[in-house]
């Protein structure tokens, strides 16, 4: 595979990925801020919830590999793991590793979930809320600024993301609204 | 023989309500090295007799805790924040259980998250946690066992005396004797020591007897059930013979309705309560008790009308909420007002008819009822039982054997 | 009774010797309902949304997907 074609194949792959990532997260958010128990919605959000994020795993692998493979821009395989050690904008590309560190440690867990406290489960996976700002940001740093579609498409996904996140913080349904007044009673 | 062999026997049966086999408890206490949470709450309404075990028993109290930890493992007495019981326990120099005043704080399981720095409020139990175990969210609970504070006092006793002795007394479904709090309208609440099978017309008379007019017993608390006044003189204090009014001896409380207040009222008041103090743990709990609280002030109006559709509301919700919490409190809750609206069906239709059979004047309740507890509801809390506290003292006991 | 009350169906679908039978942490559970539609056999909602599940054993692969589509994590398997 040419330089070039790699190159351009992480820039794809990458674009899939944080739409995907942010889809993932909206899913999520969507799950988490309503209860409609009837009807067949909660049950596909939180199916797509699990399986895009499987899907999506096939897209950030194939960036990773590529950006690294590629020679345009000098990025280890150290940097996989290891954040900000890229000689290449080690920042962004920090950012980018450690939302990678992040997300394997959301998706493990999710997959030992039965294995592990709740507690020890809700606490990785809120730190999906740091996760995906992270990875936008990446996005929009590196993507290339030349290319309206590339970075609009980032920035709309940090926009969509936000507005889901904006919603879910100011949403409020039955189940946790009674359980908070009713904790308030004072139970110890 | 070993203590287990005696409980066994003796056929001791837990006096907190669930009457389940004591052996059974102790000899997996014994197998995990469970500490020990003596509950001396009295948690039922209207329930005297863990006060009077420990202003009365407190050393056969304290004999037979010792004998279910062998005299290793941690012994604690769970008592309800400011009761007379904890002051005098406190004195005792005893290791006290500090319980907040709710009413599902005092359940096993509520107790022993409390104990193990949790909140006081039920636990999912699915597995005892005498073998240890985790609560829903994963945090650990060492292996722990809860005993009512008449069980272990029984327990001392049976060491002493003998499962003979024990199971002289009684009848053989239900061995032993057995404290009954009697309160209400009757001149003499309080203590009393007796066993089953004694009938009720004697039991009724150590506490002075029924006032004339009386029209209901209300026998096991908010877990327990109504029935009329005038089948007492052929029924015995055993759960054979309340077994047709959907009660059971349970916790040992007998309540004697007011004959000049209207049962149905009186009901409301305490389902109403009872809608407050769902833990806001499981669903069917904290939104079934007051939605079946509010069905049942809907019916308590002394209003002509149609009830028909709050009737078979109500009915469908008493079915719904039983075995879905993480403890029995929906379940007694829900057969309380199951016995309720069987006992009062026909108070209950002359209420929608316009007027009350207990007096002409009486319109009905005045409190407001919980509200309906929609999709959005932020219901009221109560916080303060709307029973009051048998005024007898605790320390003294009438024996009725 | 409200007309978005579901019941467990009536319908008895065979399952294997040996197959588990749905326990819900009631406490865990907050009412999301995905439970009646992985396992309609079985699993109806009461009027809040929250499962009514009936005791009848059920195929361990659909149990095994209903426990892990729970986002409270409060269904569980009992023999």
């Amino acid at each position: 595979m040419s330089n070039e074609t790699l190159w351009y194949l992480s820039r794809a792959t990458g674009l899939a990925s944080i739409t995907l990532l942010t889809l993932v997260v909206i899913l999520g958010l969507l799950t988490s801020g309503r209860r409609r128990p009837f009807g067949e919605r909660a049950t596909i959000v939180m199916g797509l919830h699990r399986w895009v994020s499987l899907g999506m795993v096939a897209f950030l692998t194939t960036h990773i590999v590529t950006a690294i493979v590629e020679t345009y821009v000098s990025i280890d395989w150290i940097s996989l793991v290891i954040p900000f050690t890229s000689a290449y904008s080690p920042l962004w590309v920090g950012l980018g590793t450690l939302a990678f560190d992040v997300l394997v440690a959301v998706m493990v867990t999710s997959y030992w979930r039965h294995r592990m406290t709740e507690r020890a489960w809700t606490a990785v996976h809120w730190l999906g809320y740091l996760m995906w700002p992270m990875a936008i940001a990446h996005g929009v740093a590196l993507g290339t600024a030349d290319q309206p579609l590339l970075r609009g498409t980032t920035l709309l996904c940090g926009a969509a993301g936000a507005l889901a996140l904006a919603w879910r913080l100011t949403t409020s349904y039955a189940d946790r609204d009674r359980r908070r007044d009713i904790l308030a009673g004072g139970w110890s | 023989m070993t203590l287990i062999d005696d409980l066994r026997s003796a056929g001791l049966t837990g006096r907190g309500g669930a009457a389940f086999s004591t052996a059974v408890k102790v000899a997996a206490a014994y197998d995990n090295g469970a500490a020990l949470i003596v509950n001396a709450c009295d948690g039922e309404l209207g329930a005297a007799k863990d006060a009077f075990v420990v202003a009365a028993h407190l050393g056969e109290l304290v004999e037979g805790a010792r004998l279910v930890t062998r005299g290793s493992g941690r012994i604690r007495y769970a008592a309800h924040r400011g009761s007379d019981t904890e002051t005098r326990l406190i004195a005792a120099g005893l290791d006290v259980l500090d319980v907040p005043s709710r009413y599902v704080s005092s359940e096993e399981t509520a107790v022993i998250s409390l104990a193990t720095k949790g909140l006081a409020r039920p636990m999912t139990k699915r597995a005892p946690f005498v073998g240890g175990g985790r609560d829903s969210r994963g945090r650990r609970i060492p292996p722990t066992v809860v005993l009512n504070a008449e069980t272990v006092w029984r327990i001392a006793q049976i060491a002493a005396y003998g499962p003979d002795w024990f199971r002289a007394q009684g009848t053989p479904a239900e061995p032993g004797p057995r404290l009954v709090t009697i309160g209400g309208a009757v001149p003499r609440p309080g203590v009393l020591e007796t066993a089953a099978g004694m009938p009720l017309t004697t039991l009724l008379a150590a506490a002075g007897g029924m006032p004339s007019g009386a029209g209901y017993l209300w026998v096991g608390g908010l877990g327990g059930v109504l029935m009329p006044a005038a089948d007492v003189p052929r029924l015995r204090w055993s759960s054979a013979d309340l077994a047709a009014y959907g009660g059971s001896v349970g916790p040992g409380v007998i309540d004697v309705l007011d004959p000049r207040e209207c049962p149905v009222e009186y009901v409301d008041r305490m389902l109403t309560y009872a809608a407050g103090e769902s833990a806001g743990q499981c669903g069917p709990c904290m939104f079934g008790l007051p939605a079946i609280a509010a069905d049942w002030h809907d019916l308590a109006a002394v209003r002509p009308g149609n009830r028909a559709t709050v009737e078979s509301r109500l009915t469908q919700r008493l079915a719904l909420v039983p075995g879905r919490g993480a403890c029995r409190f929906p379940d007694g809750v829900a057969r309380f007002a199951a016995s309720a609206h069987r006992q009062l069906s026909d108070h209950l239709a002359a209420h929608a008819e316009g007027h009350c059979p207990t007096s002409p004047t009486h319109a009905g309740p005045t409190h407001a009822g919980p509200t309906y507890p929609g999709p959005t509801y932020a219901g009221p809390t109560y916080s303060n039982s709307p029973v009051t506290p048998v005024a007898e003292s605790t320390s003294r006991s009438s024996r009725v054997v | 009774m409200s007309s978005d009350q579901r019941r467990p169906s009536r319908r008895r679908a065979p399952v294997s010797a040996g197959a588990p039978r749905i326990g819900v942490d009631r406490v865990a559970c907050s009412g999301h309902g995905i439970c009646a539609q992985t396992l309609a056999d079985v699993v109806g909602l009461d009027e809040w949304g929250y499962p009514i599940v009936a005791d009848r054993p059920v195929e361990a692969k659909d149990a095994d997907l209903a426990v892990k589509l729970c986002p409270a994590r409060a269904l569980y398997l009992r023999p």
